[in-house]
């Protein structure tokens, strides 16, 4: 028997392959420079970032390496997604290399990126192994991240817990994969549609084991994105660690589990969406743990005095209302759901931004510290405004535009379909929900600007972090103007990931 | 020959050991090795699908699961020892400065 | 040529220059707020002189594409309706800047970029056609409302601007969804996706989805205009706002409830709102009555006129729902004649307010001695308020009390009693602030109003004769308007029920064809 080489294309594979490398040189720099490099090795991690965005216009769509590596609409995109955040993370940690990293900077921001070639490759990979892997390789290096400040106990402690529930999960997540491959018979996300639509009939056969490998995955990507029943680690995880890494966990670890959903779900089990195979189809499943999210989050972030706690809370929200997106399965869900990731992206990172130079500058995170923010800070106060607007979903900002898209798929959804009339009311959920959510942004527009104290704090303009600030606030406000050519490019999106409109 | 649904028995069997172990201990070290078990009741999962298919890429699937169990429990028993020299116990239930 | 983007987004380009200038210099900043707010109002005055009296339907229209994916489109134009509120917003904005001048001291860049924000936002309601631009419109202003009434108010204003914008939201999220029903279904009856007022009004909606539609829709508009009962939020708003906010909250604000009913509501969905009729007049009648009682037991004068806006507003409602020519027409005056009184009212609160720090009416009595000129402006406002002949609020409340009558009698009687209320309520507190002999000595030393406050004042008062003595050049504009969109329910009706008619018969006919098919098939048989 004569072996052959799969076809490997390397082209389509270029942006990964150079950050990985590049991830080495930005430790090997740290440590040629004896560790004193200083903030030389961020920036180093920056430009290298803004590389890869480069070669990944470059390296355009196609396959490699026997379809096991697929560059799409779908991946790109969320790739785009991945690379802003990390690089919107780094640009936010200067002020702790100022007096929190003093030793290690190099494998801080190194892992940062090694974290973001695994997001990568798990946007790319259409197949359960190397999804399997990305994920890891996504989830590992942001373990060490979360426990940078060794001797600091709350950062160490979120590490663990953030390291237990992490490596549980992808037990779970694991196991229910496991399921699948003896299932489908195979590990390519296409052949398994394939062969799940050809042979379904026989899963019945077999029992309950679709039903436990469909609420296994459902577990397993819900410890990754923080839904309930599954969120506890968030607000802790959050609190602990350091700001930058609380802002890569809530954007890029987020998105990259939306993007393992989808592969998974979408891609693969689309059969398993209707409710034909009750009990095993997710779409209530997911649809009754979308509203779990936005009802505990948005009520339980009202109560929050810390303001990453608080952020905590409303990304588990936020991650209830992309997932409205997610059950509403036709032509517009998943470009919802991938468009919202993108404004999303630029009003949570440049929340957490400002909040990054506030605890660099006074060492708190309690949202009674930024009383009177307004009148020290203005740019600022008014910043942190518009991101919280956006998240809140007030026009015309980008975030309007997302949640606006998600309740339409859904509603388009439930209008076509008579099985799916649910969707209204998860749609009407959400928008109660809303309110709640407005309510809590509003109270911290409240303390920054309606008091008559001034407070004891300013804020410097002229930093890296505060030109993270002002990428979001770009962000926020361009694409909240002129959505358009982002939300053509999402267009495209569930053709890539083979949605099949009923 | 053994069939299947016995493997499948038995990988359930220590899936459920593994998921109780890492829900009900509260020592990091005893949770941590529940989750080597639950990752091992997958690999058995995998390996017995893939004798009864016939094909090879459960056994490659195996591998890399390992290499990556490995990498995991590297990590994870240095931030074990890192908050052991912090708190000196490795008690999960004293680790409440956040609130779970 | 494009008069309406340069008039909405005059403000707005405003405040951007405004947030340039340095925050120390605030007499440069409230000149520039006020040159400003002047431009807008000669750029509106532009408007209503290219605006055709006679020409029914959009005028003025701009239609160009927005995001295109989604069919949203840039859409604008006026009728007599929308134009009338436009040149109303633009006056009551250089008044309301006007009467800010002293009262600010804090922050005084921040309130005059929210000012002019807002103006963008309220202009742009008032000329939007797509739902969509329309919507966004109406959230814009939102926020810097929460900022006017939250930093610059009174005591409570941080719980009053919480619970405004959660009222207001609670509301505009239903007609969100609502929106978004109406754009899929218009895709599924003509195949595009669009946002498009005027065309979404040619698409006949089946009854039942037609009613959930109109409550989304009526829900959002009466929170806004409030109707009893989802007025609550309105005092704490209207009394905790600076005065500038209550002008702009009464005068503009309230007119986007009744506003969204006419342009949008009543139009589309015109079986749902026969449907509706009795309900909502009973409503209003309710809150002109509730709004009439509660006034007169009020103990300080700034939540007296904002409880009596509850009552005014609830004549407007009562009129429009009255379906016919007269009610509608005068509805559609005392919006602009609630603005004019109800921020005049505002106005003169806020400038004894200035003086005293106090707005309770126990602290005051005997003004008439110290402040002459004020008492004389106050007068003639209260006295429009009430609806006296010759002045403006006559007008309009004649016309919906005869409009009313029309419909129901029982609407007109009880509707009538809240004028008498309206007087009794008004004159009290008049006489209680303005009468007798000064009895707290510090009201000794008040001095009366100056320049300033006299230019404030002076055009209102004039509106409020103009208006009372000559209407008609608010009737010729907003006549051909309210003909049509009476017209629009009407025709829609009437087609709806001429088809149901031959749906009748057809099936008549069909089941008489069938009867005699199986007599046949009998015969047959046999």
């Amino acid at each position: 028997m004569e072996f052959q080489l799969p076809d490997f294309d390397l082209r389509v594979m270029m942006p990964e392959i150079f950050l990985f490398l590049w991830a080495l040189v930005v430790i090997t720099f740290d440590l040629s420079t004896k560790r004193r490099s200083g903030a030389a090795v961020a920036y180093l991690a920056m430009f290298g970032l803004v590389i890869t965005g480069i070669l990944l216009a470059v390296a355009g769509t196609g396959a490699g390496f026997g379809a096991m590596f697929f560059n799409d609409a779908a991946s790109i995109f969320f790739k785009v997604i991945f690379l802003g955040a990390a690089f919107m993370a780094i640009g936010s940690s200067f002020g702790l290399l100022r007096q929190k990293i003093q030793h290690h900077r190099g494998e801080f921001f190194g892992l940062i990126l090694l974290s973001t070639v695994g997001m990568m490759f798990l946007a790319s990979s259409n197949e359960l192994l190397s999804l399997y892997i990305g994920l890891e390789l996504t989830t590992i290096p942001l373990f060490v991240c979360a426990a940078f400040f060794k001797d600091n106990r709350l950062s160490v402690e979120a590490g663990i817990k953030y390291l237990i529930i992490g490596a549980f999960s992808s037990a779970l997540l694991l196991y229910g994969l496991s399921l699948l491959y003896g299932l489908s018979g195979t590990t390519d996300l296409l052949q398994m549609r394939i062969n799940i639509a050809t042979t379904h009939l026989n899963f019945r056969e077999i029992g309950m084991l679709p039903m436990i490998s469909v609420i296994m995955l459902v577990a397993g990507l819900g410890f990754k994105l923080a839904l309930p029943p599954f969120h506890q680690w968030a607000p802790d995880v959050y609190e602990g660690s350091p700001t930058p890494i609380a802002a890569f966990l809530s954007v890029g670890s987020k998105a990259a589990g939306l993007i393992a959903f989808a592969k998974i779900m979408i891609n693969g089990l689309q059969v398993f969406y209707d409710q034909v195979m009750a009990p095993s189809d997710w779409g209530i499943l997911v649809a009754v743990i979308a509203s779990a999210a936005m009802i505990w989050g948005n009520v339980a972030a009202i109560r929050q005095a810390n303001i990453k706690r608080m952020l905590a809370y409303s990304s588990i929200a936020q991650a209830g209302y992309i997932m409205i997106g997610m059950v509403a399965l036709n032509e517009l869900g998943m470009a919802a759901v991938s468009f919202y990731m993108f404004t999303y992206l630029f009003a949570n990172m440049g929340a957490f931004a400002v909040v990054a130079i506030f605890e660099d500058t006074t060492g708190s995170t309690q949202i009674s510290s930024y009383n009177g923010l307004a009148k020290t800070s203005p740019f600022h106060a008014a910043s942190m405004s518009v991101f919280l607007l956006s998240l809140a979903g007030i026009p015309p900002l980008a975030g309007f535009f997302a949640k606006y898209y998600v309740f339409a798929s859904a509603i388009k959804m439930a209008g076509a379909a008579d099985d799916k009339s649910w969707l209204y009311w998860l749609v009407g959920v959400g928008l109660l929900t809303s309110v709640f959510a407005l309510y809590y942004y509003a109270n911290i527009i409240k303390t920054m600007y309606f008091t008559t104290d001034e407070s004891p704090y300013r804020l410097s303009v002229a930093s890296p972090g505060s030109a993270m600030v002002l990428i979001g606030l770009i962000g926020v406000l361009l694409f909240g103007l002129y959505p358009t050519p982002i939300l053509e490019f999402a267009a495209g999106i569930p053709e890539a990931l083979g949605v099949v409109v009923p | 020959m053994v069939p299947i649904h016995a493997y499948l028995m038995l990988a359930m069997i220590l899936f459920g050991i593994g998921a109780f172990g890492v829900l009900v201990s509260r020592n990091v070290i005893v949770m941590f090795m529940s989750v080597e078990l639950m990752l091992n009741a997958a690999n058995l999962v995998l390996i017995a699908f893939s004798r009864a298919l016939g094909v090879v890429d459960g056994h490659v699937f195996v591998f890399l699961v390992l290499a990556v169990a490995a990498a995991e429990a590297a990590v994870g028993l240095a931030m074990i020892i890192t908050i052991y020299r912090n708190r000196e116990t490795i008690n999960i239930d004293r680790y409440n400065l956040l609130k779970w | 040529m494009d008069w309406l983007t340069p008039l909405i987004f005059a403000p707005l380009v405003g405040a951007i220059i405004l947030a340039f200038v340095p925050s120390k210099q605030t007499e440069t900043i409230k000149g520039v707020a006020l040159i400003i707010a002047i431009i807008t109002f000669i750029l509106s005055l532009f408007v209503y002189a290219q605006f055709d009296k006679l020409g029914a339907g959009m005028q003025l229209t701009v239609n160009v594409p927005w995001i295109t994916s989604l069919g949203i489109h840039y859409h604008l134009g006026i009728d007599g309706i929308s134009l009338l509120l436009i040149v109303l917003t633009t006056v009551l904005t250089i008044l309301a800047i006007l009467s800010s001048w002293r009262s600010i001291t804090e922050g005084v860049k921040g309130f005059f970029v929210s000012m002019l924000i807002l103006t963008s936002g309220m202009i742009g309601v008032f000329c939007a056609l797509d739902l969509f631009l329309f919507y966004i419109f109406w959230e814009v202003m939102l926020i810097p409302m929460y900022f006017l009434i939250g930093i610059w108010g009174g005591p409570r204003r941080v719980y009053a601007a919480i619970k405004f914008v959660l009222f207001t939201m609670f509301g505009s999220l239903l007609m969100l969804v609502a929106i978004l029903y109406l754009y899929f279904q218009y895709h599924s009856f003509a195949g595009v996706y669009t946002f498009d007022m005027l065309k979404l009004m040619q698409m006949p909606i089946a009854i039942n989805p037609q009613h959930w539609l109109f409550v989304a829709f009526a829900l959002a508009f009466a929170i806004k205009v409030p109707l009893w009962p989802f007025h609550t939020w309105l005092p704490d708003a209207h009394v905790q706002a600076p005065t500038a906010g209550s002008v702009i909250l009464a005068g503009v604000l309230l007119k986007m409830g009744t506003y969204g009913f006419i342009r949008i509501a009543m139009p589309m969905f015109p079986d749902a709102t026969a449907t509706f009729v009795p309900y909502i007049a009973i409503l209003s009648v309710i809150a002109i009555i509730y709004g009439a009682l509660v006034s007169m037991v009020q103990k300080d004068i700034k939540s007296l006129v904002a409880f009596s806006s509850v009552s005014h507003m609830g004549f407007v409602m009562l009129g429009l729902f009255a379906l016919n020519q007269e009610a509608v027409q005068g509805a559609v005056i005392q919006m602009i004649n609630h603005g004019i009184s109800t921020g005049a009212l505002f106005l003169l609160v806020g400038m004894i307010y200035e003086r005293r720090h106090t707005r309770l009416i126990a602290e005051f009595g005997g003004l008439g001695k110290v402040m002459p000129v004020f008492s004389a402006f106050f007068m003639i406002v209260m006295l429009s308020s009430i609806g006296l002949p010759f002045t403006n609020g006559f007008v309009g409340e004649f016309l919906i009390l005869l409009g009313a009558f029309k419909a129901n009698v029982w609407y007109g009687v009880f509707a009538a009693t809240g004028v008498i209320l309206a007087a009794c309520y008004m004159l009290w507190m008049y006489q209680r602030v303005v009468f007798g002999k000064v009895t707290n000595p510090e009201n000794e030393k008040l001095t009366d109003i100056n320049w300033r406050e006299r230019i404030i004042l002076i055009p209102l008062v004039v509106l409020i004769f103009f208006i009372g003595i000559y209407p008609t050049p608010l009737f010729e504009r907003t006549e051909p308007a309210v003909r049509q969109v009476i017209a629009h329910i009407e025709q829609t009706r009437q087609a709806k029920q001429d088809l149901e008619r031959i749906d009748e018969r057809t099936l008549a006919l069909r089941e008489g064809a069938g009867l005699s098919q199986k007599v046949t098939e009998k015969g047959v048989t046999r």
